[in-house]
């Protein structure tokens, strides 16, 4: 058999000699290469795809939105009280969609090394108070009791604002959502020790479902859900965390998670106080 | 507003009108290059992404026949976009999708 048939035959019977074992391996081995040169393409190429189509399908959200509103704030005319509450289904149904497809653009952009930081100096305790006045509602609506703190002498931080602010509402959004009513959540902002120290330590925490040990790495990776299933209790992308670790490690943090089933869990990242120029 | 996208201009167009102002609509570089003189509008919103090419191309010319407000609009949010619309001789640079409730009081921004 010729050199070219065996490699061409992988499973064929080929001379057991060494050399004609390693000439198969060899070959295999080129093949491997060359299909995972495609794969990563391939790879590359949806991670651009989910980038191109959520920026594209905002643009036809925002009609939504915007006609909804238009008609919400009465420049068309006055709409009855039950016309109201059709138009503001629609900014909210809007809105939810403008979201996610927002989440899935950054976890794309993300995933393909598109996301740039723009850091600017600010206190965190005012992210923190940002955020939380955001969650006001459902933390009412679901009886839960809220503590927001932040260390006094806590410096002010050299960060992208935007997305810390992004990082926090993500964990404080999962905590209030696995929180059964009347549960606990809190949010404190603090200077980190030991391998943390020169960083700022943030943690959110709650009372709720907690995370058993075998899931806590699974909960960063993208699309991954404890309950995948269409008919699991908790909707989404599956993207937020994976989101938040990116963003944090974007700043040379780190994001990780405490936390047991049925005894609640507690979500810390750390950011550096100050960034390289 | 130089925009070829009706579910653009449809909504800011309205929002618009009901804040008191003139709204007109070229949908191309050549529809936007045949406005007469006469016609030019106190702020321009220009859309990069025009079918018949790169809208920063028509800045030069609107400019030279009496359009003195021109705002680029773009889906992209980088420094290099923005620089290029700034050196083009645009006013401002608004991302897409615009967020229309903060158009009306930005339109009376630039024309102060």
């Amino acid at each position: 058999m010729s050199r070219v048939e065996s490699v061409t035959k992988p499973h064929a019977m080929v001379g057991n000699t060494p050399e004609a074992r390693l000439a198969l391996l060899e070959a295999q081995l080129k093949e491997a290469i060359v299909e995972i040169a495609e794969l990563r393409a391939r790879d590359a190429l949806k991670t651009q795809f989910l980038a191109n189509i959520s920026h594209d399908l905002r643009t036809p959200l925002t009609a939504v939105i915007t006609h909804g509103e238009i008609l919400r704030d009465g420049i068309l005319g006055d709409l009855s009280p039950r016309q109201m509450e059709s138009v503001r289904g629609i900014i909210s149904g809007g809105r939810q969609l403008l979201n996610q497809v927002g989440e899935i653009l950054t976890y794309a952009r993300g995933a393909a090394n598109q996301l740039t930081l723009v850091p600017s100096r600010f206190a965190v305790r005012d992210v923190l108070d940002q955020v939380t006045a955001l969650n006001a509602p459902l933390v009412k609506k679901k009886r839960l009791t809220i503590a927001v703190e932040a260390d006094a002498d806590l410096p002010e931080i050299m960060a992208d604002r935007e997305k810390i602010a992004h990082v926090v509402a993500n964990l404080l959004g999962n905590a209030i959502e696995f929180t059964p009513a009347g549960g606990r959540v809190w949010v404190r902002a603090s200077r980190g020790a030991k391998e943390d120290a020169g960083s700022m330590v943030v943690e959110v925490g709650d009372t709720g479902v907690g995370i058993a040990a075998e899931h806590h790495d699974l909960i960063f990776r993208e699309f991954a859900q404890v309950d995948a299933t269409p008919s699991r209790p908790h909707h989404g992308t599956g993207l937020g965390l994976t989101i938040a670790r990116k963003l944090v490690e974007l700043h040379g943090g780190r994001i990780w998670v405490e936390s047991q089933l049925g005894t609640g869990s507690r979500f810390q990242f750390a950011v550096p106080f100050e960034q390289p120029d | 507003m130089v925009e070829d996208s009706e579910l653009v201009t449809d909504a800011l167009r309205v929002l618009l009108e009901s804040a008191d102002y003139r709204v007109s609509i070229a949908g191309s570089i050549a529809e936007a290059l045949g406005i007469p003189h006469t016609d030019a509008p106190s702020v321009a919103l220009l859309d990069l992404t025009l079918p018949d090419g790169d809208g920063l191309v028509l800045v030069a010319p609107l400019l030279a026949s009496g359009w003195n407000r021109v705002v680029a609009l773009t889906g992209h949010d980088d420094a290099n976009t923005r620089d290029r619309c700034l050196a083009a001789g645009c006013i401002d640079v608004l991302l897409k999708p615009v967020p229309a409730r903060e158009l009306v009081s930005r339109v009376a921004g630039w024309l102060q």
